[in-house]
Formats: C-alpha cells, structure tokens, sequence
C-alpha cells in the first residue's frame, strides 16, 4: 500500500489546479443545484436568506420563491440589488411576502445557467431599466412582488 | 481515468517492492468494459447445495434490541419486505408492473411497516426456490446487519463491550462459508459490467426504494455508534424522517450510497463490516440489473448471478490485503487516505472521491474548513444534515456547516470525556438540543488550524475551567451556553477549499424553471 500511496500521490501534484482556496463561499444553490455566483466589487449574486438560526445561500431570488416550502418560519431575503451592499430585504412573515415599495423584480432566464443574472431584484422601475438596458435583456418585463411569486408558482 | 489508474499501476510496477497482487482468475471488470463476466473455473461446493443451510443470529443478551427504537425497527423489517416484493415481481413476469402497481404496494408496505421481521421466504417463494445460493449470502448479510445494530442499540454495556462483541460478531460471521469479503471493492469495476444500470435505467423508482433502504441500512451506524442509547430514539425521529420523506423517494443519486460516506466514524472503525456492507449493497445493485437487462437469457441470468456471488464471497479473495491489488480489477483492494472502510470509487484519487449529493471530498479533511481531521479521542465532530453525514474539526465548523444547510440536523461531538458524547439535534430553524445538559462551549476565533483547540465543547463549566487553567492563552474566555452558541454562525473559513471537478456520473442535476 505504501508504494502504492506514493506512485498515486505523485498523481496528485497534477490535480492540484482543480482545488482552489475558497475566498467567498463556493457552494451549489440547494434548489438548482448550481454554483452560488459571487459577489464583485461592483455587483451582488448571492441571495442569503436568513430564518431563526439559519443562513442559507441561493443563486437568484427565483430559486428562493421555488424552495420556499422547505423553508420554516418566518424569512428574511437579503436579495441583490442594483447596488452591491445595499441588499433588498424581502421578507416572509406568516407566510405573506413582503417587499419595500417600489421593488419589482427581473425574472427573464430560460436556463438556471443563466438565473443569477436574470433573475435579480431592485429597489426601482429606474433601476431595472437601467439594468436592463446595460446587459440587453430582451423581453424584459418588470414584476411586482406578486407577479413574481405567480410566475414562479406557475413554472413548478 | 484510465489514464490516471494506468499511472497507479506503472508507478506501483517501478517501485521496489511493489504490492501487486495477482487474481487467480482473469476476472478483470475495467470499467466501460461491456464483456459479459465470465465464471471462475470452481463455484464454492456450497451454492451447488439443496439443502436450507439455514442459520441464525449468535447468541447474546443484545438481540433485538433494535426494539428499543420501534419505528428503525420497523423502517428496518419493511426494507426487506421491500426488498422480497420487488425481486419475486422480477421473476415471475410482473416486471412491466414494477414501477407502477407494485411500486405503489410496496410503498404502502413502507409507510405501514411491519412490527416484526418477516421472513423472506414468505414473500418472494419463487425467488428463493430459485436463487437459493443468493438468499443464503443475503440473509446471512443481513443478519450480520441486524446483530450489530443490535450490540450498539443494547442497553447496559459500556462502548469497549460493545465494541469487543462487534469484533467478535464479525468473526462469527466471517467463518460461514457464505460471508461477503471485508476488503475494500473497486466500485467502478463492479458497476461496470454490460448489464450495469439496467435496473435503475427501466426502474427508476424501484431503484430509489432500493437506494433508500440502503442509506437506513449505512446511515444508521453513526447514529448508534459510542452515542448514548436515550439518544438513540430521538435520533431516529430525524433520520427516520428524512428516510421516509425523501431517500426512499430520490431518483437522483448517482449511486447507491455508501457506509463511510453516511457513517463515518463506524465505517473508520470497523472497515470490514463497512466494506461487506458496501460489497453487499454492490450484489444486490448487480442482481437487479442481471435480472433486468434485456440481453441475457434466462439461464444466462442464472449463471451471471452465481458469477456475481462468487465475486463477493471472502473466500474468493482469501489471502489478499486491504490496499493491494492490481489497480482496476475485481482484486482491487485500494482504498481512499482516510477512509480504509470504503472501496475504490468512481473518478477518485487517492484522496479525494465524488459523493452523491455531497460532491468532491477528501476523506481525510474537515467538511467545513478543509483542515486535516484530527484523531484519537479528540476525533471533532459529525454533522448530519439533508441526507449526509460529514466529519468536521471543532464545534464552529458543525454549527455553521448545520446552519447552512436546510432542514434538521444531528452534530455528535467528542467531549473532553471520551466516554460522553455529545449528541446535538436541530428543528429546521437551528435550534438546537444537547443529551448533556451542562454543557458550555469555547469559542474563541482564531486561524483554522487550530479550530479544535479554539472551538470546543465542555461537559461542565468545571471541565471547561479545567482546560482554560491548562491553556492560559484562552484565560479570558467566557464560556459560551448553548442557548447563544447557536445564535452565532463565522461563515466560510477562510482555509475553505472547494474541489471544482464535474461528477464522473455526468448526470446534469439542473431543474428547469
């Protein structure tokens, strides 16, 4: 077994550029089952939903709609804005949803590949024009809260 | 991979003294190889034997005492109920009723389970008329199934008793002519035949019945392994929950689950009754796709399943060694660093291994911060959550890992007593609750290296003072009640490493809005 251990380790040199130090948290969106996208300098990806002691990470704010039922309790949404560090909060509370005024949602993807950049949050019409104007999102149509959870209770 | 195992056989060819044992027979399964496997040149006398050979548990005062935890009984006797419905469907021509019907009967058995074990023979009689020799490795396998958890679950012995009777249960079992090997199998070869996947490919959802009777039958060792047996039943109100409400029914494990994947320490401990465990679970995931592929006749299926026994048997691989044998071949002994009670497995190096449902991992490292594991009677902690059981370094590494994950979670941790463990249970919202009630953590963050000697969890403030008047680097240190222990959460270490390969499975686990 020692030989064996060491022709095999000498193997493992060669792997080494698949392991890379986690420097934000890589994980898989527990309902797409995809990487978490990370955040940037200049942009937010990932949506952390928060309930008693809880902290769970997801790739879009569609994905959190989705798997909701697993979910207990009441729920604070920290979901990624048009600003990064300036979440919006959406929030579930006795099973309503709730968001600020003014917060319509993006949800154009048709792949999940494709969810962290198309399925986003903002805190405005404006920003979501801007937005979707700078990435060229075609047929593009700003939701309100309840749009959003009837178009993701329809999709499931 | 076959470039990788090519380089493990040539390395371990160059090196003086290299261990390369050779099979008595050309029984080399390669993986993607499709040749049908060919039989060894003897069978054991004994699968040619008429008689019932029939035999029965070891004598002891533990037995049945799974008892003491009725619904894992029950879950327990329904699997092989499961097990018998779906075998004497196969061969007596109800297999186009498989998914459908008889999947929906077998599921009612499931929910209503039986209170005591049924005999077999009373529900698949054409089955163990015709596949005798089967029945007996199964049922003694099984056997050597219910006698363990029986030790572990007893009530009255120490945890040196009761591991001094599995030692001695293991060879008890071992003398019978019909015991599985306790070597390490290359999983990848032995799932590598041309009728592979047959079964789990035409039923799928028979097939996750299978599975989930395979993950109670793994998961369950480290729920009872050195735990105390109060915690035994509450537990089991977790893991039962998560057996019946999702394994059972998840089509989307890529393969069957595996001891030391879902209990660790057990596995760590007893590798061969891991590995038989794991080389029986492999026959029966062999007999399923036999008796479901098309492109055999039946005799053929007869032959192939007597092949796929043979394979199996301890007496097949007499005299070999846990970490030898030739690379890729049905004598295969290699196992992962860290893990001596989980054979080869698909896509792995020698540390590092895909898991379904959980990813790349190594074996040998913390689940949370990819520090090395620590050993002895600081062995850290396990954290089972949303089907998994990981092992982790200190109590940060549990809680956060827990925290993060949905749904409820069990942490069983070494205290600075090593005949207390603590057991932790958590609702879906992380709130969590301790079979010891005094206990206090230490938690004062620092790099993760250390993270076991930072992060600890005490059984009293007095040991917890003890340890401080030991380490006056932590002098200032309060000690940390549970009730605000698990409020905290220090996201990812920084030491954190992901191992970003795709899954050898290549199964596309996306879902579609």
């Amino acid at each position: 077994m020692k030989n064996l251990i060491i022709a095999t380790s000498l193997l493992a040199l060669g792997t080494l550029g698949a392991v890379s130090p986690a420097l934000v948290h890589e994980a898989d969106c527990p309902y797409c089952k995809l990487k978490l996208v990370q955040n940037t300098n200049d942009k937010d990806n990932e949506v952390v939903v928060r309930f008693g002691n809880k902290k769970i990470e997801y790739r879009c704010i569609y994905c959190v709609f989705a798997d909701q039922k697993k979910l207990t309790g009441d729920l604070i949404v920290y979901a990624p804005s048009e600003a990064a560090g300036k979440p919006v909060l959406v929030r579930r509370t006795g099973g309503n949803w709730t968001a600020p005024e003014g917060t319509v949602f993006l949800n154009a993807f048709r792949r999940h590949q494709e969810c962290a950049g198309l399925s986003r949050t903002f805190s405005s019409k404006s920003a979501f024009d801007r937005y979707v104007a700078a990435n060229n999102v075609a047929n593009a149509k700003a939701l309100t809260l309840k749009e959003m959870l009837a178009e993701v209770a329809k999709a499931n | 991979m076959t470039n990788l195992l090519s380089w493990v056989v040539l390395g371990a060819a160059l090196l003086p003294g290299a261990a390369l044992a050779q099979s008595g027979h050309d029984h080399r399964g390669h993986a993607q190889s499709r040749e049908l496997p060919a039989p060894p040149p003897v069978f054991p006398t004994w699968m040619d034997d008429r008689g019932a050979d029939h035999m029965f548990y070891k004598p002891g005062p533990y037995n049945w005492s799974i008892r003491n935890v009725p619904q894992f009984a029950a879950d327990m006797y329904g699997t092989g109920v499961g097990h018998g419905i779906a075998y004497e469907a196969l061969v007596t021509g109800q297999a186009d009723k498989l998914e459908g019907p008889i999947y929906d009967s077998i599921v009612k058995v499931l929910k209503n389970p039986p209170r005591l074990p049924i005999d077999e023979g009373a529900i698949l009689p054409t089955f163990k008329r015709r596949y005798g020799e089967l029945e007996k490795v199964f049922d003694w396998a099984h056997t050597l199934h219910f006698q363990t958890i029986d030790v572990l679950a007893h009530r009255g012995w120490t945890d040196a008793q009761k591991e001094a009777e599995i030692e001695r249960i293991w060879q008890f079992y071992s003398a019978q002519p019909y015991a599985i090997t306790g070597l390490p199998l290359n999983m990848e070869v032995l799932d590598g035949y041309s009728y592979s996947g047959a079964f789990r490919t035409k039923y799928p959802k028979v097939n996750g019945l299978f599975w989930g009777y395979h993950w109670l039958q793994t998961a369950n060792y480290d729920m009872l392994y050195r735990t105390p047996v109060e915690t035994h039943g509450p537990q089991y109100q977790v893991v039962g929950e998560r057996y019946r409400e999702t394994e059972l029914f998840n089509t989307e494990r890529e393969f069957m689950p595996m001891t030391g994947e879902l209990s660790p320490r057990f596995a760590k401990r007893f590798p061969e009754i891991a590995n038989s465990f794991d080389n029986l679970h492999m026959l029966h995931d062999n007999v399923n796709d036999i008796l479901a592929t098309n492109e055999l006749t039946e005799v053929q299926k007869k032959q192939q399943i007597r092949i796929a026994i043979w394979r199996v048997l301890a007496t097949t691989h007499q005299g070999e060694t846990a970490g030898e044998g030739e690379a890729n071949s049905l004598h295969d002994h290699r196992y992962p660093f860290g893990m001596p009670g989980m054979g080869w497995m698909k896509g792995a190096t020698e540390s590092e291994m895909y898991m379904s449902g959980m990813g790349w991992m190594n074996m040998e490292e913390c689940g949370h911060c990819s520090i090395r594991l620590p050993s002895g009677d600081e062995w850290g902690a396990t954290v089972s959550a949303n089907g998994w059981t990981m092992m982790v370094r200190c109590m940060l590494c549990a809680r956060d890992m827990a925290s993060e994950t949905i749904g409820k979670a069990i942490i069983r941790a070494a205290t600075e007593d090593p005949k207390q463990t603590l057991v932790l249970i958590s609702d879906e919202l992380g709130n969590w609750t301790s079979n010891l009630p005094e206990i206090v953590f230490l938690e004062v963050k620092a790099d993760h290296p250390e993270c076991n000697d930072w992060s600890k969890v005490f059984t009293s403030r007095r040991a917890f003072d003890a340890y401080i008047a030991e380490n006056p680097d932590y002098k200032d240190a309060q000690p940390i009640a549970l009730s605000e222990w698990q409020t905290r959460n220090e996201g990812t270490p920084e030491t954190y490493r992901r191992i970003n390969r795709p899954s050898p499975y290549q199964r596309n686990g996306e879902v579609g809005p």
